[in-house]
């Protein structure tokens, strides 16, 4: 990618941030789930002796604000949305540029979460501070930033290649349901991975849905892991090449009828 | 079948062999194979207008997609400035460009400018010749203050002329333009078609037109291919054709006192009422300008329109040729 990926990311970026009541809406929403989550998981750990999995009550509330804001930050049903445009042919336009019509989505999408992903951390990392007291290990949280832009970006090359299915079957809104589903429980967003029973605990680590909450919610919580980023990095890899493998083939099959 | 490359040569803008796309529709059982284009073959010159027209769902979209790279024809040959659209669709989207009258380019929350300036770096038009660009389009489309509103608040036709200027930014050699009149008013259609004329007579853009409007043909082609079930079938130059099938013109009047009308030669009253009137006029026979000299002078006209001949009307008559 030359210089149209930053491009569309700030134009992207740019067009958010003109939209401040989606901003605050998604913001408003994201306050209210994670304070509640994050107080019934504090309370837990009370009634547990003061640990859950491993991690204290204060642990707890940072993982929640921040395994909720990585995920809070991206544009809800992205897959459906993707999936229509495949469907509806409204893709076609975007084949007639001299760019990867995916690389350009991905830059344009990862774009448009900054301005949500900057107000949620903020807010997160305030109400956290309120409600817990101050961070567990201040290294570690500085870490969970870039670490929630990689989490973003992996989540977002997951929905495209998820999308992609539209170019064989003609619809991904099923598919929305079922990634929504999977971010959730296998990405650890709601419960600690540690959390898990031993076959789900198994199965998350081998899937990329870790990368897209559990990693900066884990290092918010103050372990201090740098070689989670580099898992990150890894899955961002693999799932971009993925994202980009299916376009690639789907656009050959392509079917747009009429105008 | 096979799909089967062809190299054009230098003054070959466009050419196609043999090109055909079936879409498969239904499922299982119900599965079949359509052909929405069978086999089309013509060359376009470099410099040419050629109107690529037809009836809905005769192919012409599917054509036009086929050469821009989008749609993977299922058997035959094509090439666009000497390229493959299909295998080299990235390297060619830098030599043409494309307008779809149905589908927007421009990015609706941004201004054209905003849009213009990340398509400038899409093409990686340097910052300083992208604004002379953006200044000569501006000239030549007459639309400075269009392109700093948003897109969302401008007109069909405002936003035509700014997806033109989108499509031209990039000083595409060829102009694939799928029916850019479409929902356009009377006086928008007549700038679009100008402008399509200038941009072809001063920078020799080939422009390669769909459309199924037959004034489209008239005042922006040199050459008129038709299509019809997926078929070409008829591939003249417009002069021919005008001549040929276009012959006619259709006269129609609100009167408001009863007209008399039934013995000029090369004019046939189809519709006849006390307060309507509809003629048909064989122009080789009688001009145009004559007949409404006629009625302006003979009746009390409270409104008067002249149009083509429908599309289906001017397909009818080319199946109803005697085959040379």
């Amino acid at each position: 990618m030359s210089a149209w990926a930053p491009a569309a990311a700030r134009s992207a970026s740019r067009r958010a941030a003109r939209d401040p009541i989606a901003v605050a809406v998604a913001v408003g929403f994201y306050a209210i789930v994670a304070t509640v989550i994050s107080t019934l998981w504090r309370t837990a750990a009370t009634a547990h002796g003061g640990q859950v999995a491993g991690y204290t009550g204060v642990q707890l509330t940072w993982y929640l604000y921040f395994a909720e804001a990585a995920v809070t930050a991206l544009q809800q049903r992205q897959i459906e949305m993707t999936g229509d445009d495949i469907v509806s042919g409204a893709i076609a336009v975007e084949m007639l540029r001299p760019v990867s019509v995916v690389g350009l989505r991905l830059a344009t999408e990862f774009g448009r979460c900054l301005p949500r992903l900057a107000a949620c951390t903020a807010i997160g990392l305030t109400l956290a501070w309120i409600t817990s007291g101050p961070p567990v290990e201040v290294a570690a949280l500085l870490l969970a930033l870039p670490s929630l832009l990689l989490a973003v970006a992996c989540n977002l090359a997951a929905q495209h290649a998820f999308a992609g299915a539209a170019f064989w079957v003609r619809d991904a809104r099923s598919a929305w349901f079922l990634y929504q589903k999977l971010v959730f429980l296998l990405g650890a967003m709601l419960i600690p991975a540690e959390a898990l029973p031993g076959w789900l605990h198994s199965a998350a680590l081998a899937l990329p849905f870790l990368a897209m909450a559990y990693v900066p919610a884990r290092l918010a919580a103050g372990h201090l892991e740098p070689q989670l980023l580099l898992l990150q990095m890894g899955w961002l890899v693999v799932l971009g090449a993925a994202a980009v493998a299916v376009f690639a083939a789907g656009e050959r099959r392509l079917q747009v009828v009429g105008g | 079948m096979t799909v089967t490359a062809v190299r054009g040569t230098d003054t070959v803008a466009i050419s196609s062999t043999g090109l055909t796309k079936a879409f498969t529709t239904g499922r299982r059982r119900h599965r079949r194979l359509v052909e929405a284009v069978r086999g089309i073959d013509f060359l376009v010159q470099r410099g040419e207008r050629v109107a690529y027209i037809g009836p809905n769902g005769a192919g012409k979209s599917t054509s036009i997609k086929m050469l821009t790279g989008i749609l993977h024809p299922t058997a035959g040959a094509a090439s666009v400035l000497g390229r493959v659209p299909w295998q080299e669709r990235r390297q060619l989207t830098r030599e043409i460009g494309t307008l779809f009258g149905q589908r927007s380019q421009l990015w609706f929350e941004l201004t054209p400018r905003e849009t213009f300036r990340m398509l400038g770096s899409i093409y990686k038009i340097p910052a300083a010749a992208l604004r002379a660009r953006v200044g000569e389009l501006a000239e030549l489309l007459d639309a400075e203050e269009l392109f700093d509103l948003p897109v969302r608040a401008l007109s069909l036709g405002q936003r035509m002329r700014c997806e033109l200027a989108a499509c031209l930014l990039h000083e595409p050699v060829v102009l694939f333009l799928d029916e850019p009149t479409i929902g356009l008013d009377l006086l928008a259609k007549q700038r679009f078609r100008e402008l399509l004329v200038r941009l072809n007579e001063e920078r020799g853009t080939t422009i390669f037109l769909t459309s199924h409007d037959v004034a489209d043909i008239e005042q922006v082609a040199q050459r008129a291919i038709v299509i019809n079930h997926g078929s070409v079938i008829y591939d003249d130059r417009v002069a021919v054709m005008r001549r040929e099938l276009l012959a006619t013109k259709i006269v129609e009047a609100a009167v408001a006192t009863p007209v008399c009308f039934n013995d000029m030669k090369g004019v046939e009253a189809t519709e006849h009422t006390s307060s309507t009137l509809r003629l048909v006029v064989d122009t080789t026979i009688r001009p145009v300008r004559e007949v409404l000299d006629v009625l302006l002078t003979t009746a009390e006209v409270s409104d008067i329109t002249v149009t083509d001949p429908p599309l289906e009307q001017v397909i009818a008559e080319i199946y109803e040729r005697p085959r040379t």
